[in-house]
C-alpha cells in the first residue's frame, strides 16, 4: 500500500476542507448561535405603546411622586414625576421598585382563613365578609371589643377606619406610631393650629435635630430636591445643612456639619440652643416666653455636653450659624422616624418661634388640615392621642379590656411596635388583616384580606408628615389589579361591612369618599384625577405657646439602662414594616451591613475596645427584661462614643427569601415609656448591654 | 496598535457631586429597575451581586470625632482608552459609536471574563447563573433592554436606549438628532437621585453644564492616573474625597501626576 | 490477559492490577465529572469564583500546566531542529505530556467560559488586538500539532504496528515530526507569551502591568522563558514518577540531567530577567501609578513571602543548583532543583491570576479573598487523573521508552 507524504497531508487537508463546503458545520454554527441566545428559560421582553400615568407612592412614606411606565397597559417601571411638588421629577429607593413589589412574592393574592391546623384555606370574599360581618356583630357597642390599627398615614382612609370604629361604639382606632404622631402631639400642648411644617427650601440653615430629613423623615424626596436647589453642582452651598444625632446617618453625610449627640438627647441640644440664642437677645411673644426662658436656662453648654455628649463649642457653632442665618429652620425629629419624643419636637419647634421662623415663607409653618368629609370620623388630634404602645402595654399588662377584634389595616404592629406584642396580639381571638404582603401581623391574623397595591387603586394623599404647605393629591388606578381577587380597597371593604352593621358612613363607595374629600379640598378634580397635585401655601393659627410646663415635666422621664446607647436608624431603601426589604432594594445591602441571616451592629474602635469585641464578632445586644437580638460587630467611626447603631426594617420572621431571616429586627429592643408632661409613650432612648455570643 | 483613541463629536458623561451623594441607593433601585436586572436572594455575598451601579462608601480614615464620610456612586466608566475593549476576544465591547459609549453585544459573549479581569472600577459584572424572577415580576420587564442568560458578562450602558429614543424623538420633531438639548437624553440614575448628585450629557458640548463640571476646579476621575480617561466625572470640595480618586505617593499633592499612556498591545 | 498489546520485552504488571490502578483513577473522573455535569447544567455560579474573581483556580492551573507542558516543545525544538540527539529518549514522553496538558486546559477552559457552545466566537468574531485571541489559535493550532505528534506513537503499538498501512503511515509521521516540531515551536512560543501578555498588557492592573518592547510587555517574554525553564525538568520528572511507580529503569539518568542542565541553563537566563523585572516594576512602574512595592502585598495569603519564594526558593536556588554539574548529577539534588523549579513557576501562574485581581486598584476600594471550592477543585483533580489514565495507558501498551529494554536488561 503506497502511502507517502503527499498522501497524507493531501488526506488531512483534503479532509477538512470537504466538510467546509458541506453545509454542516455551518449550520450547526449558526444554529448554536441563535440557541445559545434564546434558551426557553429566560425571559424574553414584550414591545408594546409606552404610557406613563401620573400616581403617588402610597407604599413609600416620602410619598413620592411618580409616573408609571407602562408597555401597552402592563407596568414596567415606576419613575419620578417632573410635574409633581413631591417628586420634581426624582424617586426615591422605595418608591422606584413599587412595580416590581406588585408581583412580590409575598403579595397577597386572595381572601385566607387562618385552618384549625394553623395552615391557609382560600375562602371567597363573600365568605370572608361574612364571617367577618358576623364577628364584628357580636362587637358591636362596645368601648373596648373591637380595635382597629391603620398603617396609612397620608390617606382620607384613616377617615372610614375611624368612622366606623367610632359608629360601632368605640374609640380604640390607632395610626402606626410616626413622626406625624409626634409632631401633632407636640403642636396640640403647644396650641398650634392646623399641622406643623418645615419648609426648607429657601432656607439658608438648615438644622436637622435627630430627623434623617435627607433619607427617611417625611417627605423626604420633597425636602431632597430643596436642598438639590441650596446645592449646585460644584459650587459653595447657598445653604448650610447640619445634622445633629448619634450616628453618621445620610443625612449626616450629605449634610455640611455632623454634631454627634446621644440617641434620643434632641430635647436636651433643643433648649441648649434655645438658651444660647436667648442668651444672644432672642425672644418670643409666646405668652409662656418666661417660663420657657427659665427652662432654657438649666442648659448650660456644660450641662449639654453632659446630657447629649454635644461638645460645648459644637453646641456654640450651632447657635451661632442659627442666629447669623437670614432664613433658618430647625427639624426636630426621631433619629429613626418613630418613637420620638414630644417634649423633644415641642422644643425643636420652640427653636423656630425663637428663630422668627414661624409662618414665614421658610422654617416652621402652620399648616391647614383639610376638611374631614367622613362626619363620624374622629377628629384628628383625637386619633393622635390615641398611644398604639401604650395600649398593647396596657393590653400585656392585662391593665385594658382585650379586643375581641383586632383589624389592622395595611399596618404590621407585630413586627413595628417596640418591644415584642406578638404575644399580646396572639391573645386576641379574631385578627383580620387588610394586607398587601403577608407580612408579622398577618401571618398572625385569623382572616386575612388582600389590598390592592396603590398603584392598582383608587386613594389619596393628603400632606405628609412635617410638609411644609398642604398638598392634595389623589391616586386613580394606572392598572388593573395583577391579582383578580385583590382588587377592593379596604376602605371599600370596611365601608360594606359598616353598612351590613348599620353603622352607615354616608358613602357607598371608597371612591366617592375620595371624591366627597377631593370637592372638601377645594381642588379642581379634573386636575386631581390628571395627577396634577393641588398645593396651598396658605398658613394658619395665631401665635403658640412653646410648651414650656410640658418640656419641664418630660425631663422627669427615666433614663436609660445599660452600658451603651441603640440608635436605630432608618433607610427607606431597606422598606418599611409592610413592604420589607423589596427583592430588588436587596442589592443596596452593603457588605458590612449583612452577612448571611446576621446583620451586623456598628460601633467605633473606642466603643468596641470599650466592650472588647472586634471586628465581624459575633454579639448578642441585650435591653433588659430579657429583650435581646443576635448581631456581629462592625467597627464604624460613624458612630458617636458609646453607642450602638443598628439598622431597622431587617430582621423579619414572615414575607419572602428575600427579606425573611436577614438580621434582626431592632424594634424588639426599643423600651417605650410613657412621656411625663406629653402623655405620648416614646422609645428614641434605649440602652443595650452588648454581650459576646 | 491603536494607541490613538478614536475621537466624538459627542462624549456622553456624567459628573456627579459627591458632596450631594448621600447613599440613598435610589440610582441603583431605578438603574435594575430600567435595564431589567433579576433580584437575589442572597445580597450579602457582594461580590457575587450584579449592580452595574454601585455606590460605594468612603471613609476619611480618622477616628470619631474627626471622622467623615462620602458615598461614591459607580457606573461604568466608559473609558475614552478602554482597558476592557482591546482584551476582549471575540469584539463584544466596543468604543466606536458617536456618542462614546461602550458596547457590549451579549449574544456575542461567550464569557471568558477577561474584560472583568481588566477594568479596575469592578464595573462589568458576570451572570453567574440564569436570571430568575419571581412568578409573574418578568411581566414587568422592559421592553428596551434585552435580558441576558447565563454566562456573559454585562455592564452599566449609560441607558444607551435611551439615546436611541431621543434621537427618534428629535427625528420626528425635525431636530438635530445629534445635537441634543440638555436633559433630552439622561440615564436612569441621573433622572431617579433626589439630590440631583448625578449630571449627565455631552462632555464636547458647551451648552451641556457636564461640559462647565468637567473643567470644575472640583472635578477629578476615578484612575485617571492609569491613563484610562474615563468619561464620568466626580466633584467634591472636600480634598480628601478627591485624593481617593486616585493612588498618590506621600510627597504627591492630590491630583499632581501625569496620566499613563495606557495599553500598547493592539 | 492483554499480553499482546504490550511492547515487546518490556513486562508490565498484571492485568487485574492494572484495572484496579484504573479503578481508584475512575473514581476521582467521577467525582470530577458530576461536577463538571452541574456546571454545565447549572452555570459557573456553582464555582467559589466571583465578581472580583473572575479568574482562580483553573485559570492558574491552566497557565500552569501550559507551561510545565512546555517540555514538549521545547524538547522537540531542541532535538529536532538544533539536533541535540539524545532527547529521542524522552521524546515521546514530553509529546503525550504536553497533549495531557493542553487536551487537559482545554477541558478546563470549556468549564470556564460562561457559554461554552459559543467559545468559538474567538475563532469567528476574533479581536486581533487581544492577547486572548492570540492564545487561543496558538493553543488550538498546537494542539492539533501535538495530536498529530501522539499518532505515530499511538501506532507503534505491537498490534497496530502489524498492519501495513497503519506501520507505513507511523513511519511517514516521523518524518514530517521536524516540520510539526518546528511549527509546535513556533506556537508554543507566541501562546506562552501571549499568556503572559494577557497579564502584562494590564495597564489596569497595576499588579499585573508591565511595560515591555513594542506590542509586547516584558511578561510576554518572562512566560516563555520560565515555561522552557520548567517544562523540560517537569517531564523528567514525570518519567522518574512513572519509574517509582512501575519499578523499573525506564530513561538513563543521563539523560534526566541533560533535561536538568536545558531547564538550569534556561534559568540562567530567565530568573536575572524576572529579577530586573520585578526590580522595575517596584521602582519605576508603581511609583509611576503612584503606588509603592509594600501596597501590592497584604496580609498573609497576599504577603511578600510569595514574591520571595518565588523568586529565590524556587528561582535561584535551583538555577543555581542544575547549573553546577556535581549537583545536577545527584539525583536527589536534581529531582529537589526539579520540584522547586516546578513550584515556582506555579506560583508564579497563581500571583498573576488570584494576586492581580485581588489587589484593589481603587484607593477605597479593599482586597478580597477567594477560596476555591469543590466545584473547581473536582475538575480539575479530573484533569490531573485524565492524564494519569493517558500516562498509564500510554506507558502499559506502547513503547515510549526506547532505552527501556536496555536500561533494564543491563541490570
Amino acid at each position: 500500500m503506497g502511502i507517502d507524504r503527499r498522501s497524507i497531508v493531501k488526506f488531512l487537508i483534503g479532509g477538512a476542507v470537504g466538510s467546509m463546503f458541506t453545509p454542516t458545520p455551518w449550520i450547526l454554527t449558526d444554529d448554536i448561535s441563535i440557541w445559545t441566545q434564546n434558551w426557553p428559560w429566560v425571559p424574553k421582553n414584550i414591545k408594546g405603546v409606552d404610557a406613563y400615568v401620573p400616581t403617588v407612592s402610597k407604599l413609600c412614606p416620602s410619598a413620592t411622586a411618580m409616573l408609571v411606565r407602562t408597555v401597552s397597559g402592563r407596568p414596567v417601571r415606576t419613575m419620578g414625576n417632573p410635574e409633581h411638588p413631591l417628586s420634581g421629577g426624582k424617586i426615591s429607593p422605595l418608591a422606584a421598585t413599587e412595580v416590581q413589589l406588585l408581583y412580590s412574592p409575598s403579595r397577597i393574592k386572595r381572601p385566607l382563613r387562618k385552618a384549625s391546623d394553623g395552615g391557609w384555606k382560600e375562602i371567597s370574599w363573600t365568605d370572608a365578609l361574612a364571617l367577618l360581618d358576623e364577628k364584628l356583630g357580636f362587637v358591636k357597642g362596645s368601648a373596648t371589643r373591637l380595635a382597629v390599627i391603620s398603617g396609612d398615614q397620608t390617606g382620607t382612609v384613616n377617615e372610614v377606619l375611624s368612622g366606623f370604629v367610632a359608629s360601632m361604639g368605640s374609640k380604640q382606632f390607632f395610626l402606626m406610631p410616626s413622626e406625624a404622631q409626634t409632631l401633632a402631639r407636640a403642636w396640640e400642648l403647644m396650641g398650634g393650629a392646623g399641622m406643623p411644617g418645615f419648609e426648607t427650601a429657601g432656607s439658608d440653615y438648615v438644622l436637622a435635630l435627630g430627623a434623617d430629613i435627607l433619607e427617611s423623615w417625611g417627605a423626604s424626596t420633597r425636602t431632597r430636591r430643596a436642598y438639590c436647589e441650596a446645592r449646585p453642582h460644584g459650587e459653595v452651598p447657598a445653604a448650610t445643612y447640619a445634622y445633629v444625632g448619634p450616628s453618621c446617618t445620610n443625612t449626616a453625610v450629605g449634610a455640611d456639619i455632623w454634631v454627634a449627640a446621644k440617641p434620643g438627647s434632641q430635647a436636651a441640644v433643643a433648649l441648649g440652643l434655645a438658651n444660647l440664642l436667648i442668651k444672644a437677645g432672642a425672644t418670643s411673644s409666646a405668652p409662656d416666653f418666661a417660663a420657657f426662658k427659665a427652662l432654657a436656662a438649666r442648659f448650660e453648654p456644660a450641662t449639654v455636653a453632659q446630657l447629649a455628649g454635644v461638645s460645648e463649642a459644637n453646641l456654640a457653632m450651632l447657635a451661632e450659624g442659627l442666629q447669623k442665618a437670614k432664613a433658618p429652620v430647625v427639624i426636630p425629629g426621631s433619629e429613626f422616624g418613630q418613637g420620638g419624643s414630644v417634649a423633644a419636637a415641642a422644643a425643636g419647634m420652640a427653636l423656630n418661634l425663637l428663630l422668627g421662623a414661624y409662618n414665614q415663607k421658610v422654617g416652621l409653618r402652620a399648616v391647614p388640615e383639610f376638611a374631614p368629609v367622613v362626619e363620624k370620623a374622629m377628629a384628628r388630634k383625637d386619633v393622635m392621642a390615641n398611644d398604639l404602645a401604650a395600649y398593647m402595654q396596657g393590653l400585656a399588662e392585662d391593665n385594658k379590656a382585650r379586643p375581641e377584634i383586632l383589624i389592622t389595616y395595611e399596618a404590621n404592629p407585630v413586627y413595628a411596635l417596640p418591644g415584642d406584642v406578638a404575644g399580646t396580639v396572639a391573645k386576641i381571638p379574631f385578627k383580620v388583616a387588610i394586607a398587601q404582603f403577608m407580612d408579622e401581623t398577618a401571618t398572625m391574623a385569623d382572616l386575612v384580606l388582600p389590598s390592592p397595591l396603590g398603584i392598582e387603586r383608587y386613594d389619596d394623599v393628603a400632606t405628609p408628615a412635617g410638609c411644609g404647605v398642604a398638598i392634595y393629591c389623589l391616586n386613580t388606578p394606572v392598572i388593573d389589579a395583577v391579582n383578580p381577587a385583590a382588587n377592593i380597597h379596604g376602605g371599600d371593604v370596611i365601608l360594606g361591612l359598616a353598612a351590613k352593621q348599620n353603622a352607615n358612613l354616608g358613602f357607598n363607595s371608597f371612591k366617592d369618599v375620595l371624591a366627597a374629600k377631593a370637592k372638601a379640598v377645594g381642588a379642581n378634580v379634573a386636575d386631581l384625577t390628571a395627577g396634577k397635585a393641588f398645593v396651598s401655601e396658605a398658613v394658619t393659627g395665631a401665635q403658640p405657646s412653646l410648651a414650656a410646663e410640658a418640656i419641664a415635666k418630660s425631663l422627669e422621664a427615666k433614663a436609660p439602662e445599660g452600658a451603651y446607647a441603640l440608635a436605630a436608624v432608618n433607610k427607606l431603601g431597606f422598606g418599611t414594616a409592610t413592604t420589607a426589604v423589596p427583592p430588588q432594594n436587596l442589592k443596596l445591602v452593603r457588605e458590612f451591613e449583612l452577612a448571611g441571616t446576621l446583620m451586623y451592629v456598628h460601633l467605633n474602635k473606642a466603643t468596641a475596645a470599650k466592650a472588647g469585641v472586634a471586628q465581624g464578632q459575633k454579639v448578642t445586644l441585650k435591653a433588659g427584661d430579657g429583650k435581646a437580638i443576635p448581631a456581629l460587630v462592625n467597627i464604624s467611626e460613624m458612630v458617636m462614643d458609646g453607642v450602638v447603631m443598628a439598622p431597622c426594617n431587617l430582621g423579619h420572621t414572615a414575607f419572602d427569601e428575600f427579606a425573611k431571616g436577614k438580621g434582626a429586627n431592632v424594634a424588639r429592643l426599643f423600651t417605650a415609656q410613657v412621656e411625663p408632661g406629653t402623655g405620648l409613650s416614646f422609645w428614641t432612648q434605649t440602652g443595650v448591654a452588648i454581650e459576646k455570643a | 496598535m491603536s494607541g490613538a483613541q478614536q475621537s466624538f463629536k459627542i462624549l456622553w458623561g456624567m459628573a456627579i457631586d459627591l458632596d450631594k451623594c448621600t447613599g440613598c441607593g435610589a440610582c441603583m433601585v431605578a438603574c435594575q429597575a430600567e435595564n431589567n436586572l433579576a433580584p437575589e436572594k442572597d445580597a450579602s455575598k457582594k461580590q457575587r451581586v450584579m449592580n452595574w451601579l454601585k455606590v460605594f462608601e468612603l471613609s476619611n480614615g480618622k477616628p470619631f470625632p474627626d471622622h467623615d464620610t462620602a458615598y461614591l456612586p459607580r457606573p461604568c466608566q466608559q473609558c475614552g482608552n478602554p482597558a476592557c475593549v482591546p482584551v476582549c476576544p471575540a469584539t463584544v465591547t466596543k468604543k466606536d459609536e458617536e456618542g462614546g459609549i461602550i458596547s457590549q453585544v451579549y449574544p456575542r459573549c461567550f464569557g471568558c471574563r477577561y474584560c472583568m479581569a481588566a477594568c479596575p472600577y469592578k464595573a462589568r459584572y458576570f451572570n453567574w447563573y440564569d436570571p430568575e424572577w419571581p412568578q409573574g415580576w418578568d411581566k414587568t420587564l422592559s421592553p428596551d433592554v434585552s435580558v441576558r442568560p447565563r454566562g456573559v458578562v454585562e455592564k452599566c450602558t449609560f441607558c444607551h436606549h435611551r439615546w436611541m429614543k431621543a434621537k427618534d424623538k428629535a427625528r420626528v420633531a425635525g431636530n438635530d438628532p445629534y445635537d441634543l438639548p440638555e436633559g433630552a437624553y439622561v440615564t436612569s440614575c441621573t433622572e431617579a437621585c433626589p439630590n440631583g448628585a448625578i449630571v449627565f450629557g455631552d462632555l464636547n458640548n458647551p451648552k451641556h453644564l457636564v461640559h462647565k463640571l468637567a473643567h470644575s476646579e472640583y472635578a477629578f476621575r476615578l484612575l485617571e492616573r492609569l491613563g484610562m480617561d474615563p468619561q464620568v466625572y466626580y466633584l467634591s470640595r472636600r480634598e480628601w474625597v478627591r485624593r481617593l480618586g486616585n493612588h498618590h505617593l506621600e510627597n504627591e499633592k492630590t491630583g499632581e501626576f501625569t496620566p499613563l499612556g495606557g495599553g500598547h498591545h493592539g | 490477559m492483554d499480553k499482546a498489546l504490550l511492547p515487546e520485552g518490556c513486562p508490565r504488571c498484571s492485568l487485574g492490577k492494572f484495572l484496579i490502578w484504573m479503578a481508584i483513577l475512575g473514581v476521582v473522573l467521577a467525582w470530577g465529572g458530576y461536577w463538571m455535569a452541574r456546571i454545565f447544567l447549572f452555570g459557573i455560579g456553582e464555582t467559589a469564583l466571583d465578581n472580583t474573581f473572575g479568574f482562580g483556580l483553573w485559570i492558574t492551573f491552566d497557565l500552569a500546566v501550559i507551561a510545565l507542558g512546555a517540555g514538549a516543545f521545547f524538547t522537540g525544538l531542541l532535538r529536532y531542529i538544533l539536533n541535540i540527539d539524545p532527547l529521542k529518549y524522552i521524546i515521546n514522553l514530553a509529546v503525550i505530556i504536553g497533549f495531557i496538558c493542553y487536551s487537559g486546559a482545554m477541558i478546563v477552559l470549556a468549564l470556564d467560559v460562561g457559554q461554552p457552545l459559543r467559545s468559538w466566537f474567538g475563532f469567528w468574531h476574533a479581536n486581533v488586538h487581544s492577547m486572548l485571541v492570540e492564545v487561543m489559535f496558538c493553543i488550538t493550532c498546537y494542539l492539533m500539532v501535538l495530536a498529530i505528534e501522539y499518532v505515530p506513537i499511538i501506532l507503534e503499538n505491537r498490534q497496530l504496528n502489524k498492519i501495513p498501512f497503519l506501520h507505513n503511515l507511523a513511519h511517514n509521521f516521523h518524518l514530517i515530526m521536524p516540520l510539526f516540531a518546528g511549527m509546535g515551536a513556533f506556537l508554543s512560543f507566541f501562546h506562552q507569551g501571549s499568556l503572559g501578555g494577557m497579564y502584562g498588557v494590564l495597564f489596569s492592573r497595576p499588579y499585573a502591568y508591565r511595560p515591555g518592547f513594542f506590542i509586547w510587555p516584558w511578561t510576554f517574554f518572562l512566560f516563555v522563558l520560565s515555561a522552557v525553564a520548567s517544562g523540560p525538568v517537569f517531564t523528567m520528572l514525570i518519567a522518574t514518577i512513572i519509574e517509582k511507580a512501575s519499578g523499573r529503569k525506564l530513561v538513563d539518568f543521563k539523560i534526566k540531567a541533560l533535561m536538568g542542565k536545558i531547564a538550569g541553563t534556561m534559568l540562567l537566563v530567565y530568573v536575572p530577567f524576572k529579577i530586573m523585572d520585578t526590580w522595575g516594576w517596584a521602582t519605576s512602574v508603581l511609583p509611576e501609578m503612584g503606588l509603592t512595592f509594600g501596597e501590592l502585598f497584604h496580609g498573609v495569603i497576599y504577603g511578600q513571602w510569595q514574591l520571595w519564594t518565588e523568586i529565590f526558593i524556587c528561582g535561584v536556588i535551583p538555577m543555581i543548583m542544575l547549573n553546577v554539574k556535581s549537583i545536577r548529577e545527584n539525583p536527589t539534588w536534581l529531582y529537589t532543583a526539579a520540584i522547586l523549579d516546578c513550584i515556582g513557576v506555579s506560583i508564579n501562574r497563581y500571583v498573576f491570576t488570584v494576586q492581580s485581581l485581588a489587589a484593589p486598584v481603587m484607593p477605597f476600594d479593599k482586597w478580597e479573598i477567594y477560596i476555591p471550592n469543590q466545584a473547581e477543585w473536582a475538575p480539575t483533580f479530573l484533569v490531573i487523573a485524565y492524564g494519569a489514565v493517558l500516562i498509564s495507558l500510554s506507558y502499559r501498551y506502547l513503547p515510549i521508552f526506547p532505552q527501556e529494554r536496555a536500561l533494564n536488561a543491563a541490570k
